[in-house]
Order: structure tokens, then sequence, then C-alpha cells
């Protein structure tokens, strides 16, 4: 038995600036109330949350991993917005910003392939045997785009956050947001076009 | 770049996420759709994107929120753990590098205070003299110099084995992360 396990309690509730605080921080000190707030943002917020890393890093095994790790950082960190206090929208923002630099890290991460080598079965969505037409046309015009406008296309077009909020979550100005958006806007309804007017020739 | 909006995109995206458009938009608007550049790109854009994401969220798999909790719950632990053993490592640094010195000094002070084999120039003299004849000073070395410190080597070997267990055990206490 490892002796991490028999720590008082105690200890973990008394130190200052501790642990404690830190779950403190995070309006779910009470484990009561820790738990049913948590479940309730956590059925409202996982699956948008697994959707943005699923189609961000176009990798549904990598998207269950970051999402866990996501909500893991959450519930530890100390500056993580209450949900009590500060409402569900500032934590779901910070959730999706710890979301994002998980995958920004992943991204930095030396790895044997790099993104644009993964394989195309890896954007379907788990589950969906019939591919449907939006799904036909986005996906390949999503593997043409960098992970960084995924992201913010995503964020923008998916789950509807305004340049400010996507700000936060990527950690960029609100005008620089502006013009990547602007630019990526062009770039997938181009590729959008040509995926379209392919498919209408093949068929 | 330039970056130029259409005044009728913020109109169209409220619509759209009302979820009003095509059916409950007005024809002037839907005309002016047809013909703008960049309302049609929101349009294309947004719904494709709005497609792909209900086909997402119906594929995500959550685990239970519990696991979630039990896992931070043993981060945060594992945290606090850490914080506590901190000063316990500086301990087992400092006792090790204690340890180290007194091995050093004691060595020296055994050099210093006769005992034949610690010193530089009896393993020069003895090399020097090995080729000629290494038997006579093997003989030599156990019969003379060593004879003569019987009280030493009795001190001598107990403690430095002291000193070096205590020192491994300390090197593993202070290494050790389990």
């Amino acid at each position: 038995m490892s002796w991490e396990f028999v720590l008082p309690d105690a200890l973990l509730h008394t130190s200052p600036g501790g642990a404690q605080d830190a779950a403190a921080g995070a309006g779910v000190c009470d484990p009561a109330m820790e738990n049913e707030a948590f479940a309730a943002f956590y059925s409202r917020s996982a699956r948008p949350l697994w959707a943005y890393l699923a189609r961000s890093s176009a990798d549904p095994a990598l998207a269950d991993d970051l999402m866990q790790e996501s909500y893991v950082r959450f519930l530890c960190a100390a500056g993580a917005p209450a949900l009590a206090t500060d409402g569900e929208a500032a934590a779901r923002l910070y959730l999706f910003r710890i979301a994002t630099n998980l995958l920004r890290d992943y991204w930095r991460r030396p790895r044997a392939a790099s993104i644009e080598e993964i394989p195309e079965e890896f954007f379907a969505a788990r589950g969906s045997a019939a591919q449907t037409e939006a799904q036909i046309l986005l996906e390949p015009a999503l593997r043409q785009m960098k992970p960084r406008e995924r992201q913010m296309l995503w964020l923008a077009h998916a789950e509807g956050y305004s340049h400010r909020e996507i700000a936060q979550v990527m950690g960029l100005s609100a005008a620089s947001i502006r013009l990547l958006l602007f630019r990526a806007r062009r770039k997938i309804a181009a590729l959008l076009r040509a995926c379209a007017a392919d498919d209408g020739r093949k068929r | 770049m330039k970056l130029t909006s259409c005044p009728y995109e913020k109109e169209v995206r409220q619509l759209m996420a009302r979820g009003q458009w095509p059916d409950a938009c007005p024809p002037e608007l839907r005309a002016h759709v047809s013909g703008c550049r960049s309302c049609g790109d929101l349009v294309l854009i947004s719904e494709a994107f709005r497609h792909a994401r209900v086909e997402s969220l119906a594929a995500a798999r959550p685990v239970a929120p519990a696991v979630l909790l039990w896992r931070a719950q043993l981060r945060r632990r594992n945290a606090a753990v850490e914080r506590v053993s901190l000063p316990l490592l500086g301990a087992q640094i400092f006792a090790c590098a204690v340890a180290l010195f007194a091995a050093a000094g004691f060595a020296g002070f055994e050099a210093r205070s006769g005992v034949a084999w610690l010193t530089w120039n009896y393993w020069h003299d003895w090399f020097m003299q090995l080729p000629q004849a290494a038997a006579a000073q093997l003989a030599s070395l156990s019969a003379g110099a060593l004879a003569g410190s019987a009280w030493s080597w009795m001190l001598l070997v107990p403690a430095l084995a002291t000193l070096v267990l205590l020192g491994g055990v300390a090197v593993y206490f202070a290494t050790d992360k389990q």
C-alpha cells in the first residue's frame, strides 16, 4: 500500500493555499455540492467539448483523452471560475481554454506522425455509418485547414462564440481573431465550394 | 487585408442561431444572401459546421463524472503529498552530503595518522618495486604494514561500511518518488 493513501485528510484540508483552496476556487469545496454541480455542468459541456476536440484534432481517441484531462485540470485549477458565482458560461470558456492549451501542447510534442499524415478515417465521427452531405463536404475541407484555423472556425460557427470569447479561449487578442477568422472563413468557403463542385461532377 | 463585412451579416447570423434560416426568412434577405459573397460564405460555413456539430455530439461517449472527480481528488492528494515531502527530500540530501563529508574527513584523518596504505607514497613505492619483487611486497603488505595498524583497521572497516550503507539508504530515499 502506498503511504500517500493513508495521508490524513486533515493535512489536505489545513494546508494554506493548498489543493483544497484550489477546489474552493473552482466553487466545489463541499463534496456533495461538488458532485452535483460538477455532474450537471459535465452533462451539459462534455459533448460540445468532445466535438470541439475531435474536430480540431481529427482524432476521436485523442479527443477522449484530452477531454478527461481537461476536466481533471479544471477541477484541480486554483484560478478556475466558480460554477456558483462566476456562472457556467465562464466555466465553459475556461474549460475550452484548457482543452485548447492541451491540444497545442499535443501538437508541439515531437511525434512519429504529423497532423497532416493522419488517415482520413480518423475524421469520421464514431458510430455513424452513413455520412451526411455536410460531412462529406466539410471533412476534406477541414483536412486542408491548419489546426488553429479549425479551432477558430469550430468555436465561431459550431459553438457560436464571439470574437472576444474565442480570443479568451485561444489566448490571442480579439483583433487578431477577427483577422485570422476572416481569412480562415474565406479559405474554407472556397474549399467547400470546390468540394461541392467536385462532388457534383462525380455524380 | 481589408476586413469588409456585409451589414446584413448580423441579421443572417441571428436567424441561423434561432433556427429560422431559410424558412422563416424574408424573401428580400434570401435574395440578398444569394448575391452577397460574405453572407453566402457565412450561410455555407455555418450550416456545414452546425450539421457536423450535431453529428459529433451524437458520437461523443463521455465517461461518468464520478471517474473524473476521483481522478481530480487523487491528483490533488498527490500534489499535497509532494508538497509535504519536499522538506523531507531536502533533509535527505543534506544527510547524504554530511555522510559523504564525514567519510572524506575520516579517510583523510586516517591517512594522516599513519595508515600506510592510504598514502600516495606507499602505493608509488609498491608500484615501482612490483616488477622486481611482487610476491615479497605482497607478503610485507600483509605481515608488516597492516599488522602495525591493526587497531586502525578494526575502526576503519566498520566505519566505512556503516557510512556506505547509510549513504546508500540516504540516496535511495532521496531518489525514491514512491
